[in-house]
């Protein structure tokens, strides 16, 4: 646990001036721009996605959060004409304001039966969405999701071109992880890690525990709501099956793989298991199958993720310095 | 009230099924505390294993149904020993994740080798009866009868057995069963083993009823887990409580309403069990 207690601002400012720098570095390949944009959703999906985990437990209905959030912003751009800067914000507010509801029964289970219980929810959020055909488009989803345009007066940039997405895409992940780092390293986020730790404890010593996590979760929730009204004018198109049990397990695969102490861990993961599918992106059946080594050979032989490599590499060099 | 008896004839027979699944699974987790997400893996490739046995090599069925079970067995045994063993003790998350991984290897490579065409298995029993309208094939009551003699004769084993009582105290207290002179390590791969056989063996009376193909796992777990959690992880009564619960609300509500709202239903269903008994119908109160 060697980063967590080590200053990494070097490694997060060489992050971010890579990421800037990636579309002229790729020459302005549309593909990998695409690919990177894709990372940048799924940094933002993995890392809120930690931030339930720093109360102890793993939503499995946090694509059902993501797929509310780009419900409410491709419906507010279809029905009533305003664009993803409206959307964005609609999207984010419905789906902390049904976060908040589901949180107060949901927050009563506890440990494995939680994950079931989210992914009840989970299931259900899908399930509506394609059931409500006349509202929701049903299982054909909705299509025709336009992009934003910024226009400013004096500055207008159309977010249809891709180069221009993948910055906004950037951004909001950057602030995300922000947001998230922020309240992680505050007093909030040591309440949250208390109830982690030992619920019964952080509860003798006057933390209320079921409000702490309703508004963690509401956090979390509205966080990932954005971030799927970003995806669904990103793809144009979203349906049902975009926000299915599978993007919740891959977010949590990202978790495991990165690490689970920091937020370094779901960055780490999620950009490099994303790397790793696109790459086995041409090799068919083998894709899932490579997938599923890669997550077995992780969590077998390099426990605790990811984040622990830079501890790892520091603990081998002082050893050879040593000899 | 023919139709409410058919509704109900099949709700059993199903209820009875994925009892089956889900009790492997409930005694996997019981024992070791681990997820097993692969458990439907285990299913389709009891089925499969049957196919290959009965319609491509023209095997007797009911030999074919133990060599399906013992293979898996065998199967299971060996991912515990390889793959599960060594997350013994660690967070419930990594053992969710490997198995994960798991599915993804097991349906990918099933894809691979079994082609994604729907196949099936040719029935051992044909014809049915009619009982006050409703009808029910042979083939749904030896099913359903094998259903219940498996489920009666693991509880008879767990509660008479030598092997048995050494399983129930390792999932009691593995420490202290371990201090008692039972070798932990053996309990867990048999019970792990004993789970993945019922799975095939649900595979296997499944696949004469349905068709099979290399994806159909996936939605045989998530039943598992439905009704596990419903019923509460560990219970072997309560994973036939929740089998039949679940059995219904599918009948039940697909015949009258919609498939899909059968789905939301049996989820809305576990959602309010869950908030009203944090740990399913007879779970203990774990952590």
């Amino acid at each position: 646990m060697d980063i967590s207690e080590r200053p990494s601002h070097i490694a997060w400012g060489i992050l971010l001036i890579v990421a800037l720098a990636a579309p002229v570095l790729v020459n302005f390949d549309l593909y990998l721009i695409h690919v990177g944009i894709t990372i940048a959703f799924n940094v933002a999906l993995a890392t809120s996605l930690w931030m339930i985990w720093t109360l102890g437990v793993i939503s499995f209905a946090h694509a059902g959060f993501m797929g509310i959030g780009a419900y409410a912003s491709a419906l507010v751009l279809h029905k009533l004409g305003l664009s993803m800067w409206y959307g964005i914000w609609v999207g984010a507010a419905i789906s902390g304001l049904i976060a908040m509801a589901i949180a107060v029964p949901l927050m009563r289970t506890r440990a494995v039966y939680f994950f079931m219980a989210s992914w009840a929810v989970g299931e259900v959020i899908k399930r509506n969405f394609a059931f409500f055909k006349d509202f929701f488009g049903g299982w054909d989803g909705i299509f025709d999701i336009k992009q934003p345009v910024l226009d400013l007066g004096f500055l207008r940039i159309d977010f249809a071109d891709r180069v221009a997405y993948y910055y906004l895409a950037l951004f909001f992940a950057a602030l995300t992880i922000w947001i998230i780092h922020r309240m992680n390293a505050s007093r909030t986020g040591m309440i949250w890690w208390a109830i982690h730790e030992n619920e019964l404890l952080a509860e003798h010593t006057g933390i209320n525990i079921f409000r702490q996590k309703v508004v963690c979760f509401t956090i979390a929730c509205t966080l990932v709501g954005m971030t799927g009204a970003l995806y669904a004018h990103y793809q144009t198109y979203i349906s049902p099956k975009s926000f299915d049990i599978w993007k919740s397990e891959f977010a949590l695969v990202h978790l495991i793989v990165g690490g689970l102490t920091s937020v370094a861990g779901p960055v780490s993961g999620a950009i490099t298991l994303t790397v790793i599918d696109e790459l086995l992106r041409a090799t068919g059946y083998f894709r899932t199958i490579f997938f599923g080594v890669v997550l077995i050979a992780s969590v077998l032989l390099l426990p605790g993720g990811l984040e622990t490599v830079p501890g790892r590499v520091r603990k081998l060099v002082s050893r050879i310095r040593q000899k | 009230m023919s139709d409410f008896l058919q509704m109900g004839l099949t709700g059993l027979s199903l209820g009875l099924m994925y009892a089956l699944i889900a009790i492997g699974l409930t005694l996997i987790f019981g024992v070791m505390r681990v997820i097993q997400y692969a458990h439907g893996e285990m299913f389709m490739l009891g089925a499969f294993t049957l196919y290959f046995w009965h319609a491509e090599l023209g095997l007797p069925y009911w030999l074919g149904v133990a060599v399906s079970a013992g293979l898996i067995f065998c199967l299971g045994a060996v991912l515990q020993v390889v793959l599960f063993r060594p997350l013994q003790g660690k967070n419930i998350l990594y053992s969710l994740a490997v198995s994960l991984g798991l599915v993804l290897i097991i349906s990918g490579s099933g894809q691979l080798l079994f082609g994604t065409t729907t196949k099936g298995i040719p029935s051992a029993v044909s014809g049915g009866v009619l009982i006050s309208g409703a009808y029910l094939s042979y083939e749904r009551i030896v099913i359903s009868i094998v259903s219940i003699g498996l489920i009666v004769s693991l509880w008879a084993f767990l509660r008479h057995s030598v092997t048995g009582f050494a399983i129930r105290a390792v999932a009691e207290d593995p420490e202290t069963a371990a201090l008692q002179g039972i070798r932990t390590d053996r309990i867990h791969w048999i019970a792990f083993g004993l789970g993945s056989s019922m799975a095939a063996i649900a595979g296997c009376m499944m696949g004469t009823l349905l068709s099979i193909v290399p994806t159909m796992g996936f939605l045989a777990t998530i039943k598992a887990f439905m009704i596990v959690i419903m019923g509460g992880l560990g219970s072997v009564v309560g994973a036939l409580v929740g089998g039949l619960i679940l059995g219904m609300i599918d009948s039940v509500v697909t015949t009258t309403i919609s498939g899909d709202i059968a789905i939301i239903l049996s989820f809305v269903v576990i959602f309010l069990i869950l908030v009203f008994r944090p740990s399913g119908l007879f779970g203990q109160n774990w952590d």
